[in-house]
């Protein structure tokens, strides 16, 4: 049996995660628009302790690098100057948390640039463009994840509790929604919408359609929770002093279906943030120039990118501790919950 | 007369006699028939001798749709149509000249309105059936039929009224126009002459439109291009043959094409044709963008790589200048009085950087541009334009006079707002399947950052912004491109006129809305009728330093012509102008020993 | 028996549902297929409105949608702008290629989930469960779009398969094992793939449903009966775990048309996925909405298998229903 804590060990991670991408402007060392054209496709830069003469530093130090005589995207390092990587160093202007201006970030270098995760097409920094991705798709993932669990909170208690026809009709509709292949319809809706010319109505249409559409799921789930609920005892006691429905449900029911919420919360929001991930990956999500997690990969599709620059799948794999936090918190949840059944057609698959 | 039409229906009873014999002989891949009879006027081609035999596999981006001139649309049939077809005057793509092909020689009238062609004699269909006068005029009647409906009606309407074409003997052939025309001999290249013996009668049934598709039984089609139609499979490929029939020959008198076979494969996307070159199952590749480029020259196995040069495309950002009056939207009113002003054009232009485009986008393959005519037009570019380098400073200085300035900075970056203090905020659309577009507008988004205005990318499916630009005009600005399909001053007619489609920052308008729009039409209409190459060569300087002033579209860039070809492929010239790499299809030919065509 | 009836006659007005949802989504998309013949300077306006006419897309809604309903009755299903002939056709061959893809992967995914999920409920919380869970979990965590995206670049690195189509050029001249071989070279990535992305679930759930079971005191009974091992797992518990795991597979069989766009984008399997993607980003709505009712009806048939399948296996159900 595992230890019931664990989900607490998780939720660490998780908030860890999403605090150093909602700190973006602090941990990036550049703003993630800003291009360098001088610079496109630059590989990773590698970090040293012993310089070129020998010399160990306590500072690590990196060296600019410059293009190849007569190659486009050849690079090699500058040896005859090496740069020290410096801390706490004043940067680029962001707002933290959207709204404390401030120019702090957590490393740098002077006089050339630095990039962990090489470079992109315009030369702007991929490490940056990684974190501050992670705010656009994270944030995509909670809130369509939030719409998608109270339309389906409200939905399945109505349904739930209430019964007769409302459940019927509500149950009929659920299943259409059930029945349609979500991502063709996905991209279908998104690509019809106008698209909208502002990046942040953009995200908010994704939000809207992602979050919108799965509501049928989480509906049926809190719907069982309910009727089982509504009969027990305590329930049928209070309904017998008197207690109003809206009493029942806020003070009595939905306190069981909360465990159901959140364990369909850490499994909905890594598939949201996958949802938006592949939306933007094939266009039709966040525009540029703003980065988004889809957005960093979607450049891969092209078969000289996926050949020549290999740093570029890089932001693949650095998202993956991020749905190892989610999973693992959405397994220990569930492994918390004993008599947890799982539903018939509940998979938790968005497909 | 009479004797002349004697001898043809004996030629057309002797070929029907040994047609079967010669088809037969056709067919099997040693006996290639290379003595002409002697009534045949063959087109011999200078240039590199080569062998015949084997096959030669190209990629297609797509499916054609048709094989009927009448009806194809789309660029796919097209390239298809072209080797399977052949015009009366051909335009050399190598050095950009007319040259003779189904017509062996013509005569222009003093007065310019009056063509008489020559047609070749003893020339046969790839069905064996004979060539002649009767199926030109068939096949200008066809054309200009207007309940056809067919792509080309529209060139051969001269001075608003349709070329007449009428038959002077079973060889002659007469097109009269109604004005004058500069290039009217250009007119010809890519105007397929069609089988009268086969469309006739769908013609007068009204069925023109359903035949000709890729499942038409190959002996139910025919053309007089190097090749035939052997074999379609949907979705995968079109397997072309030998047209044994084919009128040209090399410099010793073989019979062309040398190749047995052209096969066409399905290929949906460029980085799929690249993989394919690059394992060699493809024999040549052309399009290319520069970074696929890169990677196959990289580690060349067997195959060369070669950049041609700039080609005749160019990209332009331009602004939306409709004029709808009452009807346009307050804020659509107040962007486009700023796009109106021709200084804030000319900043927009000076803050961009080219440099930067052709760099990033192109990997330095491709050139700069100040204007719609391109370096590989060396006949008609104006060198005397002005080139200028980028300077922030110097739109910013063009804005300031223009009544803009600047605010404080709120978040560090200081905003563009206009006299009335708005701030100056707009969209640019592109295309969402052209990634080196995009590529621009994100660059130009940057630049003009620098200058304070705040612009956002918008990609759009490219028939969605087709319709934003041309029907509801409902955009700001737009980075589209155009190709020019001929080096001349009139091959893009459709966009210097203001009543011309894809005149974009205006199209099709009723009455040009400017004085300079104006001009430019007057100027281009003078020197369609003008004969003189150094006259006209003077007014179209005239009108590419009309765009300059006035800057409608902000010209960006231009691609180098990117193709490859394995090394075993002999007389591969490439070209800058379409077809880049089957212009002369008919003179390739395999070096080494041809792979058998027939398995 | 009426129970079943009942969920076909459901199921049948869920397909019309769909269809007049899907239908009127893609007509109302502003925009339409024959805007890129008008940046062509060679082809006249007329023409242009004379194939529109002839198209019809100038009537209107209901008349459209009543004749589409006509031409689907008529097996036909409308008519594809882009391929020139009608959607039907263009849909099966599409959906046969998607199919040799999901099907193969299907029966493979289920092949090593269930013997493994049984393997690892025996074992449940030693190590080699542990392991498992451990394997699932990464294999969950990465993305679909990063595990896609890697096999392409092995493919390209290694050259030891053809990287992304169907076929090879010559496949119409092969004989039948070389044609054999080349379709299975060009299938194994992309079924990897997918097996991959589909694997982990079905294991974990395997495993759940027969650790849940395995504790149930009929099984201790029968055990004390002398039933042991092999004959234990796969006659007393599995059928027991079935009903979730029934679920599941006609959720698996719903999928089979869906599930696959991204695996089949990015490797250029000729399958439905990228024809429904092309079109809708070309609006060709005929195919759009008989590409999207195609999988609709597989994943409505699914269910209903699903459905059928836990009638016949469990008794419970049929009693459950002959007593409504």
């Amino acid at each position: 049996m595992k230890d019931p804590r664990s989900f607490k060990s998780w939720l660490i991670v998780l908030i860890v995660i999403h605090t150093v991408v909602a700190c973006a402007g602090f941990f990036a060392p550049y703003d993630p628009i800003e291009q360098d054209r001088k610079n496109p496709y630059v590989p990773p830069m590698r970090l040293h302790l012993v310089d070129a003469q020998g010399y160990f530093h306590m500072r690590p130090i990196v060296y600019p690098l410059k293009l190849r005589e007569g190659s486009f995207d050849e690079y090699e390092e500058d040896r005859a100057q090496p740069e020290p990587l410096k801390f706490f160093v004043s940067g680029a202007r962001y707002r933290l948390l959207g709204f404390l201006p401030s120019r702090l970030h957590l490393f740098g270098v002077e006089g050339s640039r630095i990039y962990l995760l090489g470079s992109d097409a315009y030369g702007r920094d991929q490490f940056s463009r990684l974190l501050f991705g992670g705010q656009v798709s994270l944030l995509a993932g909670l809130l369509g994840a939030g719409m998608t669990l109270i339309i389906g909170l409200c939905i399945g208690a109505i349904a739930g509790y209430y019964g007769g026809w409302r459940d019927d009709v509500l149950m009929r509709v659920a299943e259409l929604f059930l029945a349609l292949p979500w991502l063709y319809l996905l991209f279908a809706l998104r690509a019809f919408l106008p698209l909208a010319v502002n990046p942040l109505q953009a995200f908010f249409l994704i939000v809207v359609v992602i979050g919108a559409v799965a509501w049928a799921r989480p509906a049926r789930l809190i719907r069982a929770v309910v009727l089982s609920a509504k009969e027990r005892d305590f329930v049928r006691a209070a309904r017998g002093f008197g207690a109003t429905d809206l009493y029942l449900l806020r003070r009595h029911i939905l306190p069981e279906a909360m465990s159901v919420l959140l364990t369909q919360a850490a499994m909905l929001i890594p598939q949201y943030v996958l949802a938006e991930m592949t939306l933007s990956f094939l266009g039709l999500g966040v525009p540029e120039p703003v980065p988004s997690w889809g957005n960093l990969l979607s450049s891969l599709q092209q078969y000289s990118v996926l050949v020549s620059y290999w740093w570029m799948y890089l932001p693949a794999l650095a998202m993956v501790p991020f749905f190892l936090g989610y999973l693992g918190l959405a397994s220990a949840l569930q492994e918390r919950r004993e008599a947890y059944k799982i539903e018939r057609r509940s998979l938790g698959s968005l497909m | 007369m009479n004797c002349r039409r004697a001898k043809s229906v004996c030629c057309r009873l002797g070929f029907a006699l040994f047609l079967p014999l010669f088809a037969f002989l056709a067919q099997s891949a040693a006996a290639r028939p290379q003595q002409q009879t002697a009534k045949e006027e063959l087109l011999a081609l200078p240039g590199e001798v080569g062998h015949p035999g084997g096959r030669l596999v190209v990629a297609l981006r797509g499916e054609p749709k048709t094989l009927n001139p009448l009806i194809a649309a789309d660029t796919r049939s097209r390239e298809v149509i072209g080797v399977m077809q052949a015009d009366l005057i051909h335009i050399d793509r190598a050095t950009q000249l007319t040259e003779p092909a189904l017509a062996k020689s013509w005569k222009i009238s003093s007065d310019g309105l009056t063509y008489t062609l020559v047609l070749r004699q003893g020339i046969k269909f790839s069905d064996g059936q004979p060539l002649d006068a009767e199926d030109v005029l068939f096949t200008f009647r066809v054309y200009l039929d207007e309940n056809v409906h067919a792509p080309q009606r529209d060139l051969l309407i001269i001075g608003g009224k349709p070329i007449l074409v009428r038959k002077q003997d079973a060889e002659t052939v007469v097109f009269q126009l109604a004005k004058t025309y500069a290039v009217g001999e250009r007119l010809f290249d890519g105007l397929a002459v069609l089988p009268k013996h086969l469309l006739e009668k769908p013609y007068q049934e009204g069925k023109l439109g359903q035949i000709g598709t890729l499942t038409t039984a190959a002996n139910l089609w025919a053309g007089l291009g190097p090749f035939r139609m052997k074999e379609y499979v949907a979705g995968q490929r079109l397997v072309l043959e030998r047209n044994p029939y084919y009128w040209k020959t090399d410099a010793k008198g073989n019979r062309l094409p040398y190749l047995d076979e052209l096969v066409f494969l399905f290929v949906p996307n460029a980085d799929a044709q690249v993989l394919k070159f690059q394992s060699g199952e493809t024999d040549v590749i052309s399009q290319l963008g520069a970074e696929n480029f890169s990677v196959l020259s990289r580690q060349p196995h067997g195959y060369s790589m070669t950049d041609s040069g700039p080609g005749l495309e160019y990209n332009f950002l331009f602004f939306n200048l409709n004029d709808a009056g009452e009807k346009t939207p307050p804020e659509m009113q107040r962007k486009q009085k700023w796009f109106r002003e021709l200084q804030f054009r000319q900043a927009v232009s000076a803050a961009v950087d080219r440099e930067a485009i052709v760099r990033l986008v192109y990997q330095g393959r491709g050139v700069p541009l100040w204007g719609p005519v391109t370096p590989a037009d060396r006949r008609w570019i104006n060198s005397s334009i002005g080139h200028p380098a980028r300077s922030v400073a110097r739109a910013r200085a063009l804005l300031k006079e223009a009544g803009f300035s600047w605010t404080g900075g709120a978040s560090g970056d200081s905003a563009l707002i206009d006299a009335d203090g708005k701030p100056v905020e707009f969209s640019i659309l592109t295309s969402s399947s052209n990634a080196d577009r995009g590529k621009m507008a994100t660059l130009i988004q940057d630049d003009l950052k620098q200058l304070g205005m705040h612009v956002q990318v918008v990609p759009l499916e490219f028939r969605s912004l087709l319709e934003r630009v041309t029907q509801s005009k409902e955009y700001d600005a737009c980075v589209l491109g155009l190709v020019g399909f001929d080096t001349d001053a009139n091959a893009d007619l459709d966009m210097f006129l203001s009543t011309g489609g894809t005149h974009f920052w205006n199209p099709s308008q009723a009455h040009p809305a400017t004085a300079w729009e104006a001009e430019i039409d007057r100027l281009m209409e003078q020197q369609l009728a003008e004969p003189s190459y150094e006259h006209r060569k003077k007014i179209y300087d005239r009108v590419q330093e009309i765009l300059a002033e006035n800057q409608p579209m902000i010209f960006l860039a231009s691609p180098d012509i990117l193709v490859g070809a394995k090394n075993v492929i002999g007389n591969f010239h490439p070209a800058v102008l379409e077809p880049y790499i089957l212009w002369n299809v008919e003179q390739l030919y395999r070096k080494s020993a041809p792979e058998s065509a027939a398995r | 028996m009426r129970y079943l009836l009942r969920r076909l006659g459901h199921a049948f007005v869920l397909l019309i549902g769909v269809s007049l949802l899907t239908f009127l989504f893609a007509t109302l998309a502003p925009g339409n297929y024959f805007d890129e013949m008008r940046l062509n300077p060679q082809i006249a306006p007329e023409a242009v409105a004379a194939l529109r006419a002839q198209y019809e897309l100038d009537r209107p809604l209901p008349a459209r949608y009543v004749a589409w309903l006509n031409s689907t009755i008529h097996g036909e299903m409308g008519f594809s702008f882009a391929y020139n002939s009608p959607v039907a056709p263009i849909l099966i061959s599409r959906a046969r290629n998607t199919l040799m893809l999901t099907i193969t992967a299907t029966l493979l995914a289920w092949g090593i989930a269930l013997p493994l999920g049984v393997w690892s409920a025996e074992r449940l919380g030693r190590l080699p469960d542990r392991l498992l869970s451990w394997g699932t979990a990464l294999l969950l965590v990465i993305p679909d779009l990063a595990l896609v995206l890697g096999l392409l670049v092995f493919a390209v690195k290694t050259g030891w398969f053809p990287p992304g189509g169907m076929v090879s050029i010559d496949f119409e001249n092969f004989t039948l094992m070389q044609r054999v071989r080349d379709l299975a070279l060009h299938i194994v990535l992309p079924v990897v793939a997918l097996v991959l992305s589909v694997l982990p679930l079905l294991v974990r759930h395997v495993r759940a449903a027969v650790a849940d079971v395995l504790g149930a005191p009929f099984l201790l009974a029968a055990q004390g009966h002398g039933i042991r091992g092999r004959t234990l797992l796969y006659r007393y518990a599995l059928p027991a775990a079935a009903n979730p795991l029934i679920s599941l597979f006609g959720f698996s069989v719903g999928t089979l048309l869906s599930g696959s766009l991204l695996v089949e984008v990015v490797m250029s399997w000729p399958g439905l996925g990228p024809l429904l993607l092309e079109s809708i980003l070309s609006r060709d709505v005929y195919v759009v909405i008989g590409g999207v009712l195609l999988s609709t009806l597989f994943l409505v048939g699914g269910n209903l298998l699903a459905d059928f399948l836990l009638y016949w296996a469990d008794p419970r159900i049929r009693r459950e229903s002959s007593a409504r």
